[in-house]
């Protein structure tokens, strides 16, 4: 089942096209990483998506209502949680639970409840009864978490969830997600490579408001990956290097020297063969191996790729 | 209007945690006891500085008294109304509240009218504390005057007050800026009350309400019904058009 589908999915402020064409569909339960440079569209397909903003043309639907107009339905289906939360200062944590329990029409005991297991999810309980003007940005980015979680929603947007937070708040919004994938789809955009590297099950990048590619994270690095081999010697590599020019399944064979080290980089023109053949030339070649490596690019070399056209 | 229990709920206890209350309702009393306190102890203020002219001062009527009351909580509660309501959406679009609000299953006409029933309540909670103070105050100190009649002219300030509290809220969902809203409520306020003075067109529209209540004082002059509907008829306008623009808008 899908719970984001998108069709043609356009916004327009004037002539800059915010978004243009997205066509996207989320299928449930999937932590969804949408990754972008700042102003690539990120927040306009999000606010698209939560009915905050009207498209100017296309449509979309999210956890089966279609989005559009005042869809009260939709809302009590998805949580929102915005890049910086803002909240009524003078209320308590506790307190702007309860009103948000209030909006989603749920009993006055079940809001209670529920309101204290999510304070206690995000480590609020304490602070639950200061006003949240006293609160630091990580409790309010943890409380707007948590009062994005009050009516156990199909659908989450997290708008950069993780963007205000030290690196412990990080890793416990993380592991949050991670958690909540069991019961919720989770469209999560952001620009920090790790954190979808961490928790997503697919990502989509949009750069100009065009989204460039679509694939689970395990198929971007398999179709990314650039082949390369790295071996590292402690003896001189350049001889061993030379030997390779000429061998038509690698190209581009190099000796470098990093921290005292000699290292050959090549390319695999033919990958199996390159498996089967590499390790039996270092064998011949007598000298003493300390690394062999294929590199695998990690998601931020992926991103700078896309971005900078290499998909296309 | 889904959620609009939960939303006037947070709106009353808003009010009474940012003061707006006590600060209205402050304002109010301040001129209501001052007014008679003034008229009464003018001729002995004057008489005190030496100045001859305390003495061609006729003495205070409770009439007048009231009247000039209604007429300063005409003025300062025009006013006070407005910078209590200019940044009522505004401000919670510009600073992001009305965002996580919005983001739940409430629809924008209960927001809206959330705030406005809100500050209605501290408008009249404001004027029935004050209200019977000067009361008070004028048949002690001045003499007795017509206790329905001064009801009557409250009842007809507090439309009028609840005239600019709509105009200011439909203002605060048009703009962004709540200085720019406050503005253009004022002046808007202002255009109508001189509007008002021209004859016949005047007497439909919503200044006409203070006349009327001053004639309800002095027991003579016309009353204005149409003046109250047309006020109503606004007021209601207000309202839709301020929860259609925030329905049409981009947040």
């Amino acid at each position: 089942m899908t719970a984001i589908s998108t069709e043609g999915l356009s916004k327009y402020f004037g002539s800059v096209k915010a978004l243009d064409n997205l066509n996207l569909a989320v299928p449930e339960n999937t932590v969804f990483g949408f990754l972008g440079p700042n102003g690539a569209g990120k927040t306009t397909t999000v606010k698209l998506l939560t009915g905050f903003s009207h498209p100017t043309s296309g449509k979309a639907t999210v956890a089966g209502e279609r989005v559009g107009g005042e869809n009260l339905a939709l809302r009590s289906k998805i949580g929102f949680m915005p890049d910086v939360p803002a909240f009524y200062d003078w209320m308590t944590g506790a307190e702007f639970m309860h009103f948000a329990g209030e909006l989603h029409r749920l009993p006055s005991d079940k809001t209670r409840q529920r309101s204290a297991e999510l304070l206690q999810l995000v480590e609020l309980t304490k602070a639950g009864n200061r006003r949240i003007g006293t609160y630091s940005r990580g409790m309010r980015q943890r409380l707007g978490i948590a009062q994005a979680l009050i009516n156990r929603p199909e659908v989450l947007f997290m708008d950069e969830p993780t963007s205000a937070l030290d690196p412990i708040g990080r890793r416990e919004v993380l592991e949050l997600v991670s958690r909540l994938k069991q019961s919720a789809t989770i469209f999560m955009s952001t620009h920090i490579l790790s954190d979808v590297e961490r928790v997503c099950d697919m990502v989509g990048i949009i750069n100009k408001g065009k989204l460039v590619v679509v694939s689970t994270v395990s198929d971007l690095h398999k179709k990314y990956t650039r082949s390369i081999f790295e071996i590292e010697f402690l003896e001189d590599a350049r001889p061993f290097a030379a030997s390779l020019q000429n061998l038509s399944w690698l190209a581009d064979p190099q000796c470098v020297t990093e921290n005292g080290q000699q290292i050959v980089r090549v390319r695999a023109v033919d990958m199996d063969q390159a498996r089967r053949e590499l390790p039996r030339l270092i064998g011949d070649s007598g000298l003493t191996m300390t690394r062999y490596e294929l590199i695998v690019p990690n998601l931020e070399d992926i991103f700078m790729n896309v971005i900078n056209g290499g998909n296309t | 209007m889904n959620g609009l229990l939960p939303l006037l709920k947070k709106e009353l206890i808003e009010q009474l945690r940012t003061y707006r209350l006590l600060v209205v309702g402050g304002i109010f009393l301040f001129f209501g006891i001052l007014t008679p306190l003034t008229l009464k102890f003018l001729p002995q203020i004057m008489k005190l500085s030496g100045e001859q002219i305390a003495l061609d001062i006729p003495p205070p009527t409770a009439i007048q008294s009231l009247i000039e009351y209604a007429g300063t909580i005409g003025q300062v509660g025009v006013l006070v109304m407005v910078l209590v309501a200019m940044g009522t959406v505004a401000n919670e679009i510009k600073h992001g509240t009305g965002l996580l609000t919005l983001s739940k299953p409430v629809t924008r006409a209960a927001f809206v009218f959330a705030k406005f029933l809100a500050m209605c309540a501290t408008l009249l909670v404001s004027l029935m504390i004050a209200s019977p103070v000067t009361y008070g105050y004028t048949v002690g100190l001045i003499g007795p005057a017509s206790t329905a009649a001064f009801i009557g002219q409250n009842l007809l300030l507090a439309v009028f007050l609840l005239f600019c509290l709509a105009v200011t809220i439909l203002f605060s969902a048009l703009f962004k800026s709540s200085l720019a809203a406050g503005g253009i409520s004022i002046g808007i306020i202002i255009c109508l009350a001189l509007v008002s003075t021209l004859p016949v067109i005047g007497g439909y529209l919503p200044g006409k309400l203070l006349t009327w209540g001053n004639n309800l004082l002095n027991g003579s002059g016309n009353s204005y019904w149409w003046a109250l509907i047309v006020t109503v008829i606004i007021i209601g306008i207000c309202l839709y058009l301020a929860q259609y623009v925030l329905k049409k808008k981009e947040i």
